[in-house]
């Protein structure tokens, strides 16, 4: 017997004001799916960080594009693929953070991939030219 | 709840507080920015936050408080957090950031701590 997977997708502007949707999305499916409540604040956190980063760096002032985010959920892992439109990013490039030297110098930025990547299991950029950018991520429900 | 909601009250001693409520991200960082810049320009630099309403964070909103911690000490000021929320925490502690900021769970430690400034 197929175990039960659930696939639920939401496309939104790149709007900053669309992040509380989507965090509402990302909650939806992971009460539905059944993930274990101490993973809740970390996946939407890492998806919320994501989707922050494509409408905040991805566009050009002005430029308007929809980011489409899937979910897949089942007993061992719940998955997120985003995809845009937007200026190619590879959060591979990020170098991990010295915390001590961003609070030093004030520096606000650059801390949503560090997240992600400490949150999820699995953080993966795949560049499609001339079709969509898409990140998928991957958190494994039993670690 | 609101979706986002700041509240600053001055204490004796010249110390602020500010209590932040909902949710803070990419979308919201900016007001609380603009509060405790605010603050600086009144030349109150000793500041309490507290976050026990405060239900989200993300880096967006944890970098204001990276962004203003300098200039606060620099002027004799501290930030201190007072009382964060679950997922609050959560993130700080994600961060390395409750290794730096002051974190207290009431007011009397909070004012406390600011004295040490």
């Amino acid at each position: 017997m197929e175990p039960s997977l659930l696939v639920r997708s939401l496309s939104i502007p790149n709007e900053t004001r669309e992040l509380r949707s989507v965090r509402a999305f990302a909650a939806e499916a992971v009460h539905r799916g059944g993930v274990p409540k101490a993973y809740e604040n970390g996946i939407l956190l890492a998806i919320d960080e994501a989707v922050a980063n494509i409408i905040t760096h991805a566009y050009q002032e002005g430029r308007k594009d929809v980011i489409e985010i899937v979910i897949e959920v089942d007993a061992r892992r719940f998955s997120v693929i985003i995809r845009d439109s937007g200026t190619c990013f590879d959060p591979k490039t990020v170098s991990t953070p010295d915390l001590s030297a961003h609070v030093a110098d004030g520096k606000r930025n650059g801390l949503g991939v560090f997240l992600m990547r400490r949150v999820m299991d699995e953080v993966e950029y795949l560049f499609k030219e001339g079709v969509r950018n898409e990140l998928r991520m991957v958190k494994y429900l039993g670690t | 709840m609101p979706d986002f909601e700041i509240k600053t009250q001055t204490l004796n001693g010249g110390v602020a507080l500010v209590d932040v409520k909902g949710y803070l991200d990419a979308h919201t960082f900016e007001q609380l920015d603009k509060a405790l810049g605010d603050l600086f320009k009144s030349k109150v630099f000793r500041i309490v936050v507290k976050l026990d309403e405060l239900d989200y964070i993300s880096s967006a909103g944890a970098g204001v408080f990276i962004g203003v911690f300098g200039r606060a000490q620099e002027n004799q000021g501290d930030i201190v957090i007072l009382k964060p929320s679950p997922n609050v925490r959560e993130v700080f502690d994600l961060l390395g950031l409750s290794q730096i900021f002051k974190i207290v769970e009431d007011l009397p430690s909070a004012l406390k701590a600011l004295q040490t400034a």
